[in-house]
């Protein structure tokens, strides 16, 4: 699964791994922000906000350019919205939407791609997000590998015992009996999910579980985090007011 | 053939993002709160398997014919099972790994992803069931919370989406209604055999409409489907857009008089620059917004254990 290599990324040791997620997430949103909002010169903002982004991924020693195509995920969908404002004959707002896109998909990805998951939701709680929406996050992304290969299994024993949900156009009452059965494994899978939660449950509260995450090891915010967090918000904000003076 | 709409950063325009995001906020820690109230905090792992369920049912296909096939949305579903405070945490949370982990929607675009499919979706999926789920129309009932559910969600989305200023020709926009109206009927379906198919396993797993009635439920659920309503009339008919509709309205240059008029003796350098003076009215806005939903979510919540 893809998703794997971004968790084997957020476990580097760099010094941008060692950085307190609060800064990092704080020096997001900024970035973010200055990108969405961005109208002008918007070329050479993004250069010039690409190349921040490639500095960090550098820093950060994650192999460059995986992480450049990783980023493209957020492309297929953009792109046919690019051909619709090009239809439209919008192409500049067609431009706009594939930079702006691109660039904030590199640019979430380097931050979660430097920090792991725990870490991250640990920061995001601090910073007020409900602890309680990130709890269920966090179980979903730890179960997620688990209930998924589960449901490979069950479609792999239903293809092997020769169920073919791509079959050509069939009777429709074959196409009715595999639409059942397919509704069927997933409400074993519903029912076997649920029956696995509530094991968790009892064998977490065998283990002491009152509700709340620990993590080993307190979160410490310090100056190379607070002055990491200034650079990083104003690096993008003073490159836009440049941008923005040339006329 | 998936149905969900998850817009990535950078296709809203600054308002549109940043109002739903403030509004989302309050929203969340509104549903939130209900979810605890039903589930203690240590069923917090129940809430977030069942998030990788509905993950996991992506990889089960449903044959659509011709040579296609479709796949589970889920958020109907889990609202009939879990009850739809805790379905709209769990969709919740499923957006915040997806645009965490897969790129799949974006960070500032998460208030309006959540408001779409967690929050107005689930709850417009809900809908017919907290109505009619008691009695002879169940089924059918069923089958139309999971085709509002998706429905509704596309719907908001294009709306966001035409609001913004991506311009979409009518018939681009009619292609894509259709094809939403399509899988939006297929949810509807496969929602309705996985629950009948769930209560021959387990009866107990589909939970009784009447657990969950309260009027404010039932009110914001009618609000939801509303919305989106509105959505697709304006998207139909206003594909210009936020502008058109502002300079109609003469919004925007009320309310930057409004907001600039206290600051306008006080106008330094620093503020003239024109986007950071903006910013500041948007910032001010945005604190309204915010507060106006924050109070709205409070009132309905002290009703409620009154």
């Amino acid at each position: 699964m893809h998703h794997v290599v971004l968790e084997r990324w957020s476990r580097g040791n760099s010094a941008i791994h060692r950085l307190d997620p609060r800064a990092k997430i704080s020096a997001l949103l900024v970035f973010l922000v200055v990108l969405a909002t961005a109208h002008r010169n918007l070329v050479t903002l993004s250069a010039g906000l690409l190349m921040l982004l490639l500095a960090t991924l550098v820093g950060a020693r994650l192999p460059l350019a995986a992480a450049v195509v990783r980023a493209g995920i957020v492309l297929p969908f953009t792109v046919v919205f690019v051909c619709i404002c090009w239809w439209a004959g919008d192409p500049a707002r067609g431009i706009a939407l594939l930079l702006k896109s691109y660039l904030s998909a590199l640019a979430v990805m380097a931050v979660v791609s430097t920090t792991p998951l725990p870490a991250l939701m640990r920061g995001m709680e601090m910073t007020g997000s409900p602890r309680f929406l990130l709890m269920v996050a966090q179980f979903l992304y730890r179960y997620l590998f688990v209930i998924s290969e589960e449901a490979q299994h069950m479609s792999k024993a239903a293809a092997s015992r020769g169920a073919t949900s791509r079959g050509l156009i069939g009777s429709t009452s074959r196409g009715r009996s595999r639409f059942r059965a397919a509704a069927g494994a997933l409400a074993v899978l519903f029912a076997r999910s649920y029956g696995r939660a509530e094991d968790i449950h009892r064998a977490m509260l065998a283990r002491g579980f009152q509700g709340r995450f620990r993590t080993l090891g307190a979160l410490r915010f310090r100056t190379a985090d607070a002055l990491f967090a200034v650079l990083a918000s104003l690096a993008p904000i003073l490159w836009r007011v440049a941008v923005e003076k040339v006329r | 053939m998936g149905a969900a709409v998850h817009i990535p950063d950078g296709f809203l325009a600054t308002p549109v993002w940043a109002t739903l995001d403030a509004a989302a906020v309050p929203a969340a820690g509104f549903i939130v709160r209900r979810a605890q109230r039903e589930f203690d905090e240590g069923k917090v792992p129940l809430l977030g398997v069942m998030g990788a369920f509905v993950f996991a049912a992506q990889m089960i296909n449903f044959p659509v014919g011709i040579g296609t096939t479709g796949h589970l949305v889920g958020g109907a579903l889990l609202a009939f099972t879990l009850g739809p405070a805790a379905a709209s945490v769990v969709m919740a949370a499923i957006l915040a790994i997806q645009a965490l982990i897969f790129q799949d929607g974006g960070i500032l675009a998460l208030g309006p992803n959540v408001v779409n499919m967690a929050i107005v979706g689930v709850l417009a999926g809900y809908l017919p069931f907290y109505l009619w789920g008691g009695g002879k129309w169940r089924k059918l009932s069923l089958f139309a919370g999971g085709t509002l559910s998706v429905l509704v969600s596309a719907v908001l989305a294009l709306a966001e989406l035409a609001i913004s200023g991506v311009k979409m020709p009518a018939s681009v926009l009619g292609v894509s209604l259709a094809l939403f109206l399509v899988s939006a009927l297929l949810e509807g379906a496969i929602t309705l055999a996985v629950i009948q198919a769930l209560e021959s396993i387990q009866p107990r797993f589909v939970r009784e409409p009447a657990a969950g009635r309260s009027f404010a439920l039932g009110a914001v659920s009618l609000g939801a489907v509303l919305l989106a309503a509105v959505g697709v009339l304006f998207a139909s008919t206003g594909p210009d857009g936020i502008e058109k509709l502002g300079r109609q309205a003469g919004i925007a240059s009320h309310a930057r008089t409004l907001i600039t008029t206290p600051l306008s003796g006080y106008k330094v350098a620093f503020l003239s620059s024109s986007w950071l003076s903006k910013a500041g009215a948007g910032l001010a806005g945005l604190a309204l917004i915010y507060g106006a939903c924050l109070l709205i979510g409070r009132a309905v919540s002290r009703n409620r254990s009154v």
